[in-house]
């Protein structure tokens, strides 16, 4: 494409905004409209996906060990754990350790420990975080092979559970943000509609001079890009701002009271003001498209 | 070099616009194609321009097949043809200079030749003055002479006119065919369909007369009526 035919899209595209101020604002709206529900949607999928992975991520495996084996052979065995892919700390828990925790842990409730006089009959421990969770299981069939071990023990069922329901998360937020795409992109061509019915006679002018189909779609195209970008920027602003004070404000209220948070402002920012500005200018530039084509045929 | 061979047309709803017709305008020619309304003048128009399509024949413009032109070939056979329209068709929130220019812009042509060609034509047509004002200011007669410099800018070797002085009164109308005799003057092939009897008695040049979707009439300084016809 030449320069000059770029500035006279810009040009035309600028110059029709401009000109139909009401269709222009109409189009923005309905921009805003649909780019506002599937920020909402993206947000309440980013969260809990968010709050899942920070779960998953606490996932831990405790290894335990036979009685009575030699430091030689509990250092040597911490060194194998650590080479088993998928491993990502390996935290050695004396049998000792073990019992104050769980003395810590009962609290109040702790005096049936006493009820043991001084026998220790908890084992020595590997505590094993993984680097990926879905691979649970093949990390603990690699650990159980190792030799002198008593038991791997980890949530196997709700790790799995976990996973899925995570999974059925993503799947579906993709399948309903494409579907709120396509009817955002359905609006939005029936209000360009509007301005391009407005213009058909500028359209059959064009054709009649002999431009091209393409000369002929780029000022509108131009048109349906600028709106959508103008949409999602205003968008991006009054989301980014209300997620900001809302997280703000949740954080402060509910720290003591749930372990998990709302995603932080910074980490969600950037994601959601980049699907907003992909989306804001797919739908304005396929809704032009689509609204263009119905007048090209002169 | 405008050729029709044997082209016919049936529309949709099953009325016959064009009965195997055949037409050879040379170079350089003035004509006028007359008839009643519904006679098929404008549909001649539309399929040389190919804004329909023909049922069976052929149309040679500059030697070139029309009927086997491709969309994407469609913008350069009009850029070879100038069309000037009844009700204008010029942009409302565009200067004089605007709506001329903006048919060059449409081609791609650079800013350069457009400032050099637009005040060119504008002269040539005599709104140099108005070329600020716009169509709302202008009579119906400027309109139409806007009009004919944008159809004239890109420099066509064929001025296609539709009934160019239906919505001008007589003297008016004399002026745009002063203007369209200089154009024709010039070189350029000019065909143009009207219903204005005067004007074309006036002007003594080749008039083709269509009635029902045949040729029946073909003289070479004719008036609108034919001689043996009674009046």
């Amino acid at each position: 494409m030449k320069i000059r035919t770029a500035k006279f899209f810009v040009k035309e595209g600028f110059g029709s905004l401009r000109k139909n101020k009401t269709m222009s604002a109409a189009s923005i709206s309905s921009v805003i409209a649909a780019l506002l529900v599937i920020a909402i949607f993206f947000i309440i999928v980013m969260n809990v996906d968010y709050a899942a992975s920070k779960l998953e991520s606490q996932i831990e495996m405790m290894v335990y060990l036979q009685d009575n084996l030699s430091e030689t052979i509990v250092s040597s065995m911490s060194k194998e754990l650590e080479t088993i892919s998928g491993v990502k700390d390996v935290q050695f828990i004396p049998k000792a350790q073990a019992l104050m925790d769980l003395n810590e842990k009962w609290g109040d409730n702790a005096y049936l420990l006493e009820g043991l006089e001084g026998e220790n009959p908890l084992p020595d421990s590997f505590k094993v975080t993984l680097t990926d969770p879905s691979k649970a299981n093949t990390v603990a069939l690699a650990i159980s092979s190792i030799s002198n071990i008593e038991r791997v023990v980890y949530g196997k069922e709700e790790l799995e559970k976990l996973l899925q329901a995570t999974y059925i998360l993503r799947v579906s937020s993709l399948v309903i943000i494409t579907i709120l795409v396509f009817i955002s992109v359905f609006i939005i061509s029936n209000t360009i509609k509007l301005t391009v019915y407005a213009r058909r006679k500028e359209i059959s002018i064009m054709k009649y001079v002999g431009g091209t189909d393409w000369f002929v779609r780029g000022p509108f195209i131009v048109e349906g890009m600028l709106l959508g970008l103008f949409g999602s920027f205003i968008t991006s602003l009054a989301v980014g701002i209300g997620y900001y004070y809302s997280s703000n404000l949740i954080k402060n209220q509910m720290i003591g009271l749930l372990s998990v948070t709302l995603m932080p402002f910074g980490e969600l920012i950037s994601s959601l003001v980049l699907l907003l500005g992909t989306v804001g200018l797919l739908i304005g530039i396929v809704g032009s498209f689509l609204s263009v084509r119905k007048f090209m045929k002169v | 070099m405008i050729q029709l061979r044997n082209i016919s047309k049936k529309f949709a709803n099953g009325h016959v616009a064009l009965n195997n017709v055949s037409l050879d305008i040379e170079n350089g020619e003035f004509v006028f194609l007359v008839g009643t309304s519904g006679a098929g003048k404008s549909t001649i128009i539309k399929l040389m321009m190919k804004e329909l399509e023909l049922d069976s024949g052929m149309i040679l413009i500059n030697d070139k097949d029309v009927t086997k032109l491709k969309r994407s070939q469609v913008p350069h056979l009009r850029r070879s043809m100038g069309v000037v329209f009844q009700d204008f068709r010029l942009l409302q929130d565009k200067t004089v200079y605007e709506n001329v220019a903006f048919a060059m812009e449409v081609v791609e042509a650079s800013q350069k030749e457009i400032r050099r060609q637009v005040p060119m034509i504008l002269g040539m047509v005599g709104l140099s003055k108005k070329s600020k004002q716009y169509p709302h200011q202008l009579s119906g007669g400027e309109q139409q002479r806007v009009s004919i410099a944008r159809a004239m800018v890109n420099g066509p070797s064929i001025l296609v006119a539709d009934e160019p002085t239906g919505n001008l009164d007589p003297e008016m109308s004399w002026e745009i065919m002063k203007l369209f005799n200089e154009i024709n003057q010039r070189g350029t092939t000019i065909l143009m369909a009207t219903h204005d009897l005067h004007i074309v008695d006036r002007m003594k040049k080749r008039v083709v007369e269509i009635s029902d979707g045949n040729i029946i009439r073909d003289e070479k300084r004719g008036g609108y009526f034919s001689e043996n016809q009674n009046r």
